[in-house]
Order: structure tokens, then C-alpha cells, then sequence
């Protein structure tokens, strides 16, 4: 805003902005947003790196879109293409992939840490439900991305997850040839995947994320329960305090991207033969090896049922109570419930832990 | 007891004991009745009896030609009548005849072709050809005729592994002649089957089972065996390798070899013990061959002395090139278009050796020369990604530089801001100044 | 303050700097290669008076050989010079009409069918267009 006596000579750009888009209310919430400064502020950045990550996504996923095939006949050449030929294309390609894995790091630890701190509570239930969309639309991102590049690793670990899907009671079959586009993994698998990748998920999480947003502005930060008892806490500015320190977190993000980009570039692998048999030790991504690993240790049958069903409910069940956790936690976030929910939680985070770790170390064969 | 069950009686124990004694039809042969298997089976002469047993395996017997289909006589006569001439039996052949009343039936296409349509035809013209019959028409009777290498009773199919003319037993039948115990007093070599034993064919053969290499017949030639002359080796060994046979009878050397009285192939690859070829072979200096006949300072002296470096150097430009993108791909780099043309290159090395039995400077030096340069294209491309692969870490080095510094200088920022404790100006483009 | 002045002046430039090197990779990324496409599916073989009726010539195709061959009645056919069974480079027998691998003996017919020794598949057939001056070989529609 221009200081000093008098009437500007001449209008600057803000302000003929301002006038067209309608920017002050912006303008104004910027400048007065105030973050909650307390011992676990840290964990208020993993949302925004989240969605750092998120952009670096689309960046990167616009341009590898430049030069991708989505068919099964060239989908592996143009990649190797984009990784041989194109200046900067194996730059471009392994940030892609590394971010797809730190986003989903971030977005878990954005949850857990959500979680454990019970932000959840009321009035931001709804975030949360917004939230668990998002997480939900970030793996089947990485579901359908990891696709794409039709490799042996990828054909064979999407046939395990689509058949695991076959195996739901009722819809399992129906699902299955949804996702497929018929019974087996084809081309047109292929193509289904590639038009969920860039459109539909993109489309569907763009309004989500909106409405996660403009949820986030309205409520504010909620401060954990323990920091509350203490007393109204400091408050910083967003902008530019807390910005600031969001984009040292984006930088150091940024850094690691371009290390693990130059020092581990994501590998091309065999191409795809469906008539081959599948390689040892398939794996899915490692933010699914933990519920591939509890349907591995799980015997053949419980009862009446086999065991993989059991599992596929259990996990499904237990997300469901996850879910769910704004309305069944106490309200204020203190007393017994919440400490049992606050030790459900800390358990979802060691068990998840630990799947990882042995499905990792066993290398596959429990 | 009454004397009609008596008779049924004794009716029923003679019918028991004929059966116990094996007359009657003998076990599912074909023809029906055999009187010469059932007769002979039963004597006690083993010289006599020994053609009996395991007839059924015997292919003339899966054909339906029993004894008589190639002794004559009559199989249903159950008497010694059975072997009348006049009912046209032949009895045992002399050895000089064997030759003769094989090809009775198997020089007759017609008949052959009643047994196969597409039949192999004996050719008693070709037999008389070969040595062994020349021998035998000499009164040599220590010489192979049809049942020495075939068997006889029974005879099996050459696609039985157990019959002594199955590809790969023909060098152990051929050996039972050819070797020094048998053969003494005759001049003729005897170590064929040791040489052949340790050559490339004959492990392939031998120990590895593989029934399309060559076995003695292969060369020699099955009924008509003779040594091959000198320009029937080539046209021999070039059967299988077609494009080395096709180029050696296009060049000079085919005629020079066969002028100075040397055997084709043979003067460089050996025959009988014929081993894999190695790169050392050419040279005229030990352990070269070309030596043999291009003294020093000659043409060919002159000519080796260009391709046996065009050679080498073929080979280290492939072997540089391999270290370049192996190194290259150990790094974590692409390195598919240039593994593509260091096949190329190998495909020119392997096909060089072919096309050296052109004996041709002109198109030797061509296929070399095009093999080099595409091993040091493969190289080139091995040395690009190499370079790829330090500039990326210098380029993340420095951009990592840069961020670090940025971080830095934010943080910086951000300390002084809050140790004032008072508002600080964004940075950025100067606001409107008032 | 000249001290904060100049920290803000390396931060703008560190940020610059970070900027230019963001762009740069994208810049060029997006401008196209030499070989602007992935995969191979026309090739020019020889030109049009290169091979005489009866014989052939091995052409790289992609990655790949190819074998192009003039049959004696001028015409041109074209396969993957690949042999099936172990990938050794196939090559033309005129005398005998038959296309013929060094390596096992493997025969195919001039139709690419595999018709004796081990090859398991038949050899896979290109199209051949003569345009211009040049024999062109193109793999067919859908492969």
C-alpha cells in the first residue's frame, strides 16, 4: 500500500489487479494469519510439504507428458527415449518418481503427526475426511503411475494388487475387470491407467485438495491438546515467518530430490512380456508392502474363511475405525479415550513400521 | 469213470499241455504264424537259435516281414518243407552275397515306397564304389558289408539308440574295424577314431549329444565310404558350413591348395581331430598356419601382415568398448545404443572369420574396417555416457551449493527478523515509496 | 544497514541462481531431440538398383538386422534378419530358395516360415516400398 501524502501519480499493478480480481480479502487474510509457535510446531510444515511435493508432480508429470506413449507397444520405448535421447529427460523422470514416494512419505507423516497430535477434532472433522481422500487419491496415483512405464517389476506388481481387489467378497470380481479393463493386464490396462493417472485423479483431487485448503484458512491450526493446557500459545506470522520456514523445508526438499535424482536415477528395468513368467520377489511400492506383508503372514484360512480375505477385511475394517477417529475420540481430545486413541495410534505407527521393515529384510519370503 | 468224461478230460490236459509247451501261435507277432521263429526257437543249437530272440524289435518285423520275408521259404509250414527252394527260400547268404540280397528288396523303389513313400533307395552301383566292396570283391572277408555295421537279427532302425548306425553310436561301429588291433598288417591309419574322439564334432557328438554334428558317415558317405579327394573336402565341410565352403571354392587358394597336392580344409583345420578355430591361426609365423606356404616378404606375407593387425585391432576396439560401457553401465548410465553397436561390431568379428576363407585382401580389410568403426562408435557412446555421468554429479553438486546457500540465507533471515523482534520489510521488489 | 542490504542481495541472487537452474533442465527438455522418435518403423534398405534378382543384403532396421532380399523375378522381401531360435543373423541361399541360419541350420521359406531345423516361429515380415531412388523397408500396420 503506498505511504506518504497524496494520491499515487499512477495506479501500480496491485492495485489494478486488486481492482479486477478482487485480491484484498487475500491480501488481508495473508498478512493476518498467525500459526500457533509451540514444541511441535514442526509438524505443522508436512502438510505444505506435502503439497510442495505434490506440485513438483505436476510439473514434472506435465513435461514427462511431452514425450510418454501411453500403448503397450511403446510405452517402454518412449521411456527409454525420454531417459537416452531427451536433454534433462532422465532428470525429469527420476524426480518424478523419487517425489511420488517422498509425497507419500510426507502425506504419511502429515497424517500420523495429525493424528497423534488429534487435530482431527471438531471443528475440523471434515478436513480430516478431506484429508483421508487425498491420501486415498495419492496412492492410487502412485498405484497407476507405477504402471506406466510397462517394465517387468511394474506388470507383475500391478497383476498382484489387481488380483488382491479380485479377491473382495460380492464386487471383488466386477472391481478387478473395472481396473483391468478386462481379465487380464493388456494394453488396454494400460491405457485405463494412464487416462486415471492424468485426468481423473488430477480432476477429482484438485477440487478435494480446494476443499482441504480453504478448510485449513477457515479453522486455522489446531493446537495439540497438551500444548492447550498450558495456556493460549505464542502465535507467528505466516507470512513471512512461517513461509519462510516452509520454503527452507521446500529447499531442503528440493536438495534431496536432486541427490537421490543425480546419485540413484530411477532404473528403466525389463520391458513388460505377459507371457513370461513373474520374477522372484515382486513387491508393490513400499507404501503397500505393509499390507502385502500382513496377507503374507497370515495363514491359509481363518475359520471359514481364507486367510487373504480376512486380511483384505481386517486392513479395510481397520482403516475404516481410522477414518472415523474425529467422532469416536473425545471430544476434547483429553481423559481415558483419548489416551487409548493417542496409543491406537503410536501402534498403527509401529505396526506399519514394522511390516515394512521385515517385508524389506526377509526380502520378500516370510 | 465214464468214458466220455474221460475223453474230455484228456482232451482238456493235451490242450493244457501243448499251450505249457508253447505250440500254437506265438506271442502277438506278425506274421500270424511264424513255423520259422516257433521251429528254431526250440532247437538246440545256439548257433540256430540266437536269430530268434527279440525279432519283435527287429525293424523288418515291425514292417510284418518275418524270416521269410528275406530268407523266402514258407512260415506256415510247421515241417523242415518250409525251407524248400522251390517254395523259394534262400537260406543264409555268403559274405560277397550279403551286399546283394539286402539290395534285393532295398534297391527296389517300388517295393520301398509300399513300406515309405518318401524311402531312402540302396544303390548297389554307389556300394560298389566304396572300398569295402571293392575289398570284399577281393575275397577280403575281414571288411564291413550291411550286417556288420547294421546288426543283424535284429536289425534296428538307424533312429533307435541302440542300433549301432544311430548318429552318434556310427564312429564306435566304425571303430570296431578301424582301429590297430584289427587292422594289423594292413597299411592303413587306425587313429581316426582317437583323433575324433578329441576333435570339436566329436565332443559335440560324443558328450554333448548333439545329433546334428557330423559322425564318420557325414563325410565319408554312408555305402559309398571313401576318403574324400581334395576338392570334395571342401564341398564336404562346406554342407554344414555353408558360407566358409561357398567363399574358400570362390578363392585363390582352393586352386593353389589343390595344385600343390594339399587337401582343402584339411590343410589348415585337420580332419579327423579338427578343433575349434582360434584367432592365432592367422599368421605366417608359428603358430600360424599361412606359413605353411607364404614365405616371407611373399604377396601373402605381405597381405597377412595387413589383416592380422586389422584383426587385433578389431578385437581391442571391441574390448575397449565393452570396458567403456560396462564401466558405464556399473554407474547407473543408459547405455543401450551403444551396446547395439558394440553387436554390431561383434557380429563383424564373428563374421570376419567366415569371410576370411575368402582368402581376399579387398573384402577382408572391408568387413574389418567397418567392425572398427563400429566398436569405436560403441566406445564413443561409452565415453559420452561416462562424461554424462560426472557432469550430472557436478551439476548436482552446484545446484546443492546453491540451495544450501539459500537455505543459509533464509534462516539467517529469519533470526534477525525475530531477534528484532520487529517487522521486517519483505524482500523482494522495493514497495511504492510514498 | 549495508550488512542487511547485502544479505538481501545474496539472497535474490541464491534464489536467481536456484531459478536459472530449475529452468535451464526444462528449457531444454522441452526442446526435441536429433531423433525425434522411439521407435523405428521405416528405414531406407538400399538404393533401388543396389541388389540384383537372386540376392540379398542384411540392413540394420532400429537396433535390429533386417534381411532385404530380391528374389529372381526382381521382386523385394524383407524380415527381421533375427533367427528365432537363438538369435543368430539369418542370410539368403539362392540356390535353394530358402532363407538360412549359420548357426543350427535353421531353414525358413521365403514366406519367413519357419520350415525346418530348430527355429520354433516364423521370421517377422516387413513391408517393402520402392520410393524414389530407395528401397524402403517399413514394419506393417499393428506391430
Amino acid at each position: 500500500m503506498p505511504g506518504g501524502g497524496g494520491p499515487p501519480a499512477r495506479p501500480g499493478w496491485r492495485e489494478w489487479l486488486d481492482v479486477r480480481l478482487g485480491l484484498e480479502p487475500l491480501r488481508r487474510l495473508a498478512e493476518h494469519k498467525e500459526v500457533p509457535a509451540h514444541r511441535h510446531t514442526f509438524w505443522y510444515y508436512w502438510g505444505g510439504m506435502t503439497l510442495f511435493l505434490f506440485g513438483v508432480q505436476v510439473a514434472t508429470g506435465i513435461l514427462l507428458l511431452l514425450y510418454y506413449r501411453a500403448s503397450a507397444d511403446e510405452a517402454y520405448e518412449s521411456v527409454r527415449f525420454l531417459m537416452t535421447q531427451v536433454s534433462f529427460g532422465w532428470l525429469i523422470r527420476s524426480i518424478h518418481s523419487w517425489s511420488a514416494n517422498l509425497m507419500i512419505g510426507a502425506a504419511l507423516i502429515h497424517m500420523f503427526s495429525v493424528f497423534l497430535l488429534k487435530a482431527y477434532r471438531g471443528p475440523r472433522e471434515v478436513t480430516w475426511l478431506s484429508g483421508m481422500v487425498l491420501l486415498g487419491l495419492a496412492l492410487a496415483f502412485g498405484f497407476s503411475g507405477y504402471l506406466l512405464p510397462w517394465n517387468e517389476l511394474a506388470f507383475f506388481a500391478t497383476k498382484v494388487g489387481t488380483d488382491i481387489v479380485g479377491d473382495l467378497p460380492l464386487v471383488g470380481r466386477f472391481l478387478l475387470r473395472f481396473l483391468r479393463g478386462g481379465d487380464q493386464i493388456t494394453g488396454g490396462t494400460l491405457t485405463r491407467f494412464f487416462g486415471v493417472h492424468v485426468a481423473i485423479l488430477p480432476a477429482i483431487a484438485t477440487v478435494i485438495l480446494g476443499v482441504h485448503l480453504y478448510l485449513v484458512q477457515r479453522h486455522g491450526m489446531s493446537v495439540p491438546p497438551g500444548v492447550e493446557a498450558a495456556g493460549p500459545a505464542r502465535r507467528m506470522r505466516f507470512v513471512p515467518n512461517f513461509l519462510m520456514r516452509d520454503m527452507v523445508g521446500w529447499l531442503a526438499a528440493l536438495g534431496v530430490l536432486a541427490l537421490l535424482s543425480a546419485l540413484f536415477p530411477w532404473e528403466l528395468g525389463v520391458k513388460a512380456d505377459p507371457y513370461a513368467p513373474a520374477p522372484a520377489g515382486i513387491r508393490p511400492e513400499w507404501y503397500f508392502v505393509w499390507m502385502f506383508q500382513t496377507l503374507k503372514l497370515l495363514p491359509s484360512h481363518v475359520g471359514p474363511l481364507e486367510g487373504e480375505l480376512v486380511g483384505i477385511l481386517g486392513i479395510g475394517a481397520a482403516g475404516l475405525v481410522w477414518t472415523l477417529a474425529p467422532f469416536l475420540d473425545d471430544a476434547e481430545g483429553r481423559g481415558p479415550r483419548a489416551r487409548l486413541w493417542s496409543m491406537l495410534g503410536a501402534l498403527a505407527v509401529v505396526y506399519v513400521t514394522l511390516m515394512t521393515v521385515l517385508s524389506y529384510a526377509w526380502g520378500g519370503n516370510p | 469213470m465214464k468214458p466220455a468224461r474221460a475223453l474230455a478230460g484228456a482232451a482238456v490236459l493235451g490242450a493244457w499241455v501243448a499251450l505249457a509247451l508253447g505250440v500254437g501261435p506265438v506271442r502277438g507277432q506278425a506274421p500270424a504264424t511264424d513255423s520259422c521263429l516257433e521251429c528254431h526257437s526250440q532247437l538246440d543249437e545256439e548257433r540256430l537259435v540266437k536269430p530268434t530272440r527279440n525279432f519283435a524289435a527287429d525293424v523288418h518285423a515291425q514292417h510284418r516281414l518275418g524270416c521269410a520275408g528275406c530268407h523266402g521259404g514258407d512260415p506256415k509250414d510247421m515241417d523242415v518243407t518250409a525251407m524248400d527252394p522251390g517254395k523259394g527260400f534262400r537260406g543264409v547268404p555268403g559274405y560277397e552275397q550279403i551286399a546283394e540280397f539286402c539290395a534285393r528288396c532295398h534297391a527296389d523303389a517300388e517295393l520301398m515306397k509300399r513300406y515309405n513313400p518318401q524311402p531312402y533307395i540302396f544303390s548297389m552301383a554307389e556300394f560298389r564304389t566304396s572300398v569295402h566292396c571293392k575289398k570284399i570283391a577281393e575275397g577280403d572277408k575281414k571288411v564291413a558289408t550291411c550286417t556288420n555295421c547294421h546288426g543283424v537279427h535284429p536289425i534296428l532302425s538307424r533312429k533307435d539308440p541302440k542300433s549301432p548306425v544311430y548318429k552318434a553310436n556310427v564312429p564306435s561301429t566304425c571303430a570296431r574295424c578301424h582301429n590297430a588291433d584289427y587292422m594289423k598288417g594292413r597299411k592303413v591309419r587306425t587313429d581316426q577314431y582317437a583323433l575324433y574322439r578329441r576333435s570339436v564334432h566329436g565332443k559335440a557328438l560324443l558328450e554333448k549329444g548333439d545329433v546334428s554334428a557330423p559322425a564318420c558317415n557325414s563325410c565319408h558317405g554312408n555305402h559309398g565310404a571313401v576318403p574324400p579327394n581334395t576338392q570334395n573336402i571342401s564341398l564336404v565341410c562346406g554342407n554344414c558350413h555353408g558360407r566358409e565352403g561357398e567363399l574358400f571354392a570362390a578363392s585363390r587358394v582352393r586352386d593353389a591348395l589343390e595344385l600343390a597336392g594339399k587337401r582343402g580344409c584339411v590343410t589348415c583345420h585337420g580332419n579327423h581331430d579338427v578343433q575349434v578355430p582360434t584367432d592365432e591361426m592367422v599368421s605366417t609365423r608359428p603358430p600360424g598356419l599361412c606359413g605353411q606356404c607364404h614365405w616371407p616378404n611373399s604377396p601373402g606375407d605381405k597381405a597377412t601382415a595387413l589383416i592380422v593387425p586389422g584383426f587385433h585391432g578389431l578385437k581391442s576396439g571391441i574390448a575397449e568398448a565393452e570396458s567403456l560401457l560396462r564401466l558405464a553401465e556399473e554407474k547407473g548410465m543408459e547405455t543401450a545404443s551403444g551396446r547395439e553397436l558394440l553387436k554390431q561390431a561383434s557380429d563383424q568379428l564373428v563374421s570376419v572369420r567366415a569371410v576370411l576363407h575368402s582368402f581376399d585382401r579387398v573384402q577382408i580389410m572391408t568387413v574389418l574396417n567397418e567392425g572398427a568403426g563400429l566398436a569405436s562408435q560403441a566406445a564413443r557412446q561409452g565415453r559420452a555416457a561416462l562424461l554424462d555421468w560426472r557432469n550430472r554429479r557436478i551439476g548436482m553438486a552446484l545446484s546443492l551449493v546453491v540451495i544450501l546457500a539459500l537455505m543459509g540465507l533464509l534462516i539467517a533471515r529469519i533470526r534477525r527478523m525475530e531477534r528484532g523482534a520487529a517487522p521486517a520489510p519483505e524482500g523482494g521488489a522495493p514497495q511504492a515509496r510514498g | 544497514m549495508k550488512r542487511r542490504d547485502f544479505l538481501g542481495w545474496m539472497t535474490r541472487l541464491a534464489g536467481t541462481t536456484l531459478g536459472a537452474f530449475v529452468l535451464y533442465p526444462v528449457l531444454r527438455f522441452l526442446v526435441p531431440p536429433r531423433i525425434p522418435e522411439a521407435v523405428t518403423r521405416r528405414v531406407a534398405a538400399a538404393r533401388k538398383d543396389e541388389l540384383k534378382p537372386g540376392s540379398f543384403k542384411t540392413f540394420p532396421f532400429g537396433s535390429q538386422p533386417g534381411i532385404l532380399i530380391r528374389t529372381s523375378d526382381g521382386r523385394y522381401r524383407a524380415f527381421s534378419a533375427v533367427c528365432t531360435h537363438l538369435a543368430c543373423t539369418v542370410q539368403y541361399r539362392a540356390a535353394d530358395q530358402v532363407i538360412w541360419c549359420a548357426c543350427h541350420n535353421g531353414i525358413y521359406d521365403l514366406e519367413g516360415r519357419n520350415v525346418s531345423g530348430p527355429p520354433p516361429r516364423p521370421l517377422d515380415r516387413y513391408e517393402v516400398h520402392e520410393v524414389g531412388g530407395d528401397v524402403v523397408v517399413e514394419k506393417p500396420k499393428g506391430a
